[in-house]
């Protein structure tokens, strides 16, 4: 700051102070509807004070979930999410590890149509080619499956090119050094380049697992089986009952459920998940 | 232990010739320089010698066996480069370690060898941390050391020193000499500083424009460079080149062998009193004084063709900036040679 | 296309490390595009036993459709307000930020994890908040005298669904805001204030535009997050209504080809939705290539 003034700073802490409000309003509500008797939505408006229902509701919907609307115990779709949500980060990092290193370490015939086609995958996000894959997921027994669930998303672009870029700031010498110390590609690629890239595979990691736990398109088009449920697309299913019979604070016990893990993730792990959000976006 | 033989050996990126044709014998325990400007195809060469490089043609040969195809790790090389390339998760330690392990040392060979060259290059101390732990210097000990526990046929040394700062460069300069003369390794050691290569060269290998100049040891090329290249090059202050023209007591010239053009003179070769014997001089004036401690540097400014010279004479001259001034020098310290093929017009030099 | 000066000599390898990612994204992603692109040109008789080539017919039935058009201006709509409206909410958050130096870390915190909430519960959020019956917002708009029912209006449906998109998307513009305006020299700052400038001069005049990289990379992603990243919120709100009010693309693509089971349609939307993520994402390539430095 240039000059002291004091109506300036007051200013700033109150637009902050603002922001914070509307960022955490919504999920205050929400979180406050959670600890209610779902009779407390009867007189017209939300409570807006914690209830004595929170222990109830949370245990109720982690246990046993609603029969009614489809929908299993939480803790059974907090499972699935939290399994598909590793696995897409884990199966994402270890093949995007794989061709950046073909693809800077190695000179080889068509290397460049390699990278075009994975670069392609940028442009078709699965809502746009929602049908057609949906049939091959479909043709290949996928349906209602974790393999169904996680195979058709763990190709990345967007990793392979960080790990490109990273690989390609790596001094040549390292590797000269490690061939002279009889090192082949495999050993070089384990001894010395994944010990590198630890900091860039976490700050990965924290991305990816959130991009994996927020799916809900795809999930809901390959899973009948509510075994298969993921939290995300489960709540949906919950919520699109709750207008009938007002189970707010169950819909809304299972809402905060399934926020925290991420939200968990992205606050203890801040600088590796900032890291990774601007890294990927280079 | 093991002689090095470079027979013809080119290297092209695609049609540019980035070496072309070397021909060069090491001995079993000679410690090599390849020395010149940078682009002149030496860290090339010793990339291919290192198999880091593929050779376009001819041969190498490490301890008499040709190497042209086998892998860097095969050759029974090791490598010190410029940037030290330590492994920066791994421990001195495992860095040391690294390459033994790869060849499937036994552990008990492993510690001996790492400690023998912990003792050597006294790092002992530092065996347990890591790269970002240690200075520029230690740092290159450890670089090192990585090639001692190799115990390889040769050393390759890509501008190991370049790095470091102008004290530490001395030094360590001096520690790799001592170093060499005790394992008595061969070596090959590339560097672009000419003063590097002149104190620490079993021989002198001055290339340019991926060509050999001169290959000799320091003093023969330094006493008697063998083309225009290498005179300029080797020596500092460099060695005036001046055109046979601008010489102003011509009859002295007549002594000169036939087709000189250009003659060099090395700043030390220069005086400002008259000579004893048969000598040159030449006219100009101060251009600049530059005191440099025990001796100075003059920057004269010849009056026939306006180029400029430099002398460097012990002590502080009491030399007006501007004044006029005679230069002498003895015919002896005169290296002639012909503009045209960049030679030596004298008796050649003999490139072995 | 660069690779390390030197390369490891082996003739295989490199295929099988691609062969992971190769296959999937063959399998899963260009051969399902292909087949949008393939059935966007044929026409499936009702028992699906033949299919006809037909040309751009799918295409120019879906022009004429008003209920596409429709589409097309709610996706813009929506897009444009999302972007404008994260963005400047945003970018008015990072300066605040960028500003204080003790609590800068704490505000960062609070601020960020709404990137951590998925979009369907971001929609379920704001849809108890916006619930005519019991929800919050409602009640204050009554006292303002405005009646809020989005089930029924169409311009209160699309307010909602922009403002909860727009929620989500605060803390990603937040941080990319963040680290531009860190990237502005102090230095321009300092000369600015001494050449007489005032803060809010000096950020209109210096750091607004030295932050346009920044601006221009978010904007197109932003454009690009409201169009297809939106799916689930929408579903959670308004399922496209009322009256198709926010029926944008990528819901209608979905709406089609999974409830209305119109292959030929859905195909040619699906490819018309290609068309339009590869134009952004090659404005993205080439005008923001070298983006703000970090």
């Amino acid at each position: 700051m240039v000059e002291n003034r004091p109506w300036l700073s007051f200013l700033t802490h109150l637009v902050l102070i603002a922001g914070v409000v509307i960022v955490v309003f919504p999920v205050y509500l929400a979180f406050i509807a959670s600890t209610h008797g779902s009779g407390d939505f009867m007189r017209g408006l939300v409570p807006l004070l914690p209830g004595p229902h929170m222990l109830e509701n949370y245990g109720r919907m982690l246990n046993e979930g609603i029969s009614t609307a489809g929908a299993p115990p939480v803790s059974i779709m907090l499972m699935n999410s939290t399994i598909i949500a590793i696995v897409i980060a884990v199966g994402k990092i270890a093949i995007s590890l794989l061709s950046a290193y073909a693809i800077v370490f190695f000179k080889f015939p068509f290397r460049l149509l390699a990278f075009w086609i994975i670069f392609i995958t940028l442009m078709l996000p699965v809502e746009v080619r929602i049908i057609p894959t949906f049939a091959v997921v479909a043709n290949l027994g996928l349906l209602n499956s974790y393999v169904g669930l996680t195979l058709p998303l763990i190709a990345s672009a967007t990793a392979t090119f960080l790990f490109r870029q990273f690989f390609l700031t790596v001094p040549d010498e390292l590797m000269e050094a490690a061939r002279v110390d009889g090192a082949g590609p495999m050993k070089f690629f384990r001894d010395i380049l994944i010990p590198l890239s630890r900091t860039n595979i976490a700050a990965l990691f924290v991305i990816l697992f959130i991009y994996g736990w927020v799916q809900y398109l795809w999930p809901l088009l390959v899973t009948t089986d509510s075994r298969y449920y993921t939290v995300v697309m489960g709540i949906k299913r919950l919520a699109a009952t709750a207008d009938a019979e007002p189970l707010w604070n169950l819909v809304m016990a299972s809402v905060i459920l399934a926020m925290l893990p991420p939200v968990l993730v992205v606050i203890f792990m801040q600088r590796l998940f900032v890291k990774g959000l601007v890294d990927t976006e280079k | 232990m093991a002689t090095i033989n470079l027979v013809d050996l080119k290297k092209n990126y695609g049609n540019v010739p980035a070496v072309k044709g070397i021909n060069l014998q090491v001995a079993d325990g000679e410690l090599i320089v390849l020395v010149g400007p940078s682009g002149c195809g030496k860290s090339t060469l010793l990339r291919m010698v290192a198999g880091l490089e593929t050779v376009t043609s001819g041969r190498i040969e490490i301890g008499g066996k040709d190497v042209v195809k086998a892998e860097p790790a095969e050759r029974d090389i090791a490598m010190v480069f410029q940037n030290y390339a330590l492994y920066p998760h791994m421990s001195v330690r495992g860095n040391l370690e690294y390459g033994l392990k790869n060849r499937g040392t036994p552990r008990g060979e492993i510690d001996r060898r790492v400690q023998e060259a912990a003792d050597i290059l006294e790092i002992g101390p530092l065996l347990d941390r890591k790269p970002r732990q240690l200075s520029g210097g230690q740092r290159q000990r450890v670089a090192m050391g990585r090639a001692i526990v190799r115990e390889p046929a040769a050393f390759l040394f890509d501008e190991p020193l370049s790095n470091l700062d102008a004290k530490l460069r001395v030094q360590m300069r001096v520690e790799i000499r001592k170093l060499q003369r005790r394992l008595k390794t061969t070596s090959l050691y590339v560097t672009h500083d000419q003063l590097e290569a002149m104190t620490l060269a079993d021989r002198l290998v001055v290339m340019n424009g991926g060509l050999v100049e001169q290959i000799g040891t320091p003093t023969e090329v330094y006493d008697r460079p063998a083309t225009l290249f290498v005179a300029g090059f080797i020596g500092s202050p460099p060695m005036n080149l001046i055109e046979v023209s601008s010489v102003a007591n011509k009859n002295s010239i007549g002594t000169l062998p036939a087709k000189t053009d250009i003659i060099g003179i090395r700043p030390d070769a220069l005086f400002i009193a008259p000579q004893e014997g048969a000598s040159i001089s030449l006219k100009g004036s101060v251009e600049l004084l530059e005191p440099i401690g025990g001796e100075s540097h003059v920057h004269v400014r010849l009056d026939s063709s306006g180029q400029s010279v430099v002398l460097s004479i012990p002590g502080r001259p009491h030399l007006e900036e501007g004044a006029d001034i005679t230069l002498h020098a003895r015919l002896a310290d005169i290296h002639p040679y012909n503009s045209d093929t960049g030679r030596r017009t004298d008796s050649p030099v003999a490139n072995l | 296309m660069q690779t390390k000066r030197t390369i490891f000599p082996n003739k295989l390898l490199p295929y099988a490390l691609l062969a992971p990612q190769l296959a999937v994204t063959l399998i899963f992603f260009i051969w399902p595009a292909g087949q949008a692109v393939k059935s966007s040109f044929e026409r499936e008789d009702p028992f699906g036993f033949r299919t006809t080539f037909i040309w751009f017919e799918n295409y120019a039935r879906l022009f004429s459709e008003p209920g596409y058009v429709n589409s097309l201006t709610k996706t813009a709509i929506f897009a444009i307000s999302v972007t404008l409206l994260s963005m400047s909410l945003s970018l008015l958050l990072a300066v605040a930020v960028n500003r204080v130096i003790r609590t800068n870390r704490a505000y960062t915190t609070l601020l960020v994890w709404p990137y951590a909430v998925a979009p369907v519960v971001v929609g379920i959020l704001w849809w108890f908040m916006f619930n005519p019956t019991i929800g919050i917002a409602p009640y204050l708009l009554r006292g303002l005298g405005i009646s809020w029912n989005h089930r029924v209006d169409g311009t209160q449906a699309m307010i909602l669904v922009v403002i909860a998109a727009s929620w989500k998307q605060i803390s990603y513009n937040f941080l990319f805001f963040v680290a531009g305006l860190q990237s502005v020299p102090q230095a321009l700052n300092e000369a600015a204030a001494i050449d007489g400038a005032g803060p809010f001069k000096r950020f209109w005049t210096i750091v607004f535009p030295l932050l346009s990289p920044t601006t221009f990379f978010l904007l197109i992603v932003n454009i690009n997050y409201a169009m297809f990243d939106t799916f689930g919120l929408i579903d959670a709100t308004t399922n496209g209504g009322p009256n198709q009010a926010t029926n944008i693309l990528v819901y209608k693509v979905y709406a089609d080809g999974f409830l209305g089971l119109n292959i030929g349609s859905s195909a040619a939307q699906s490819v018309v939705l290609m068309l339009i993520v590869i134009a952004l994402t090659a404005i993205q390539f080439r005008y923001v290539e070298r983006r703000v430095q970090y």
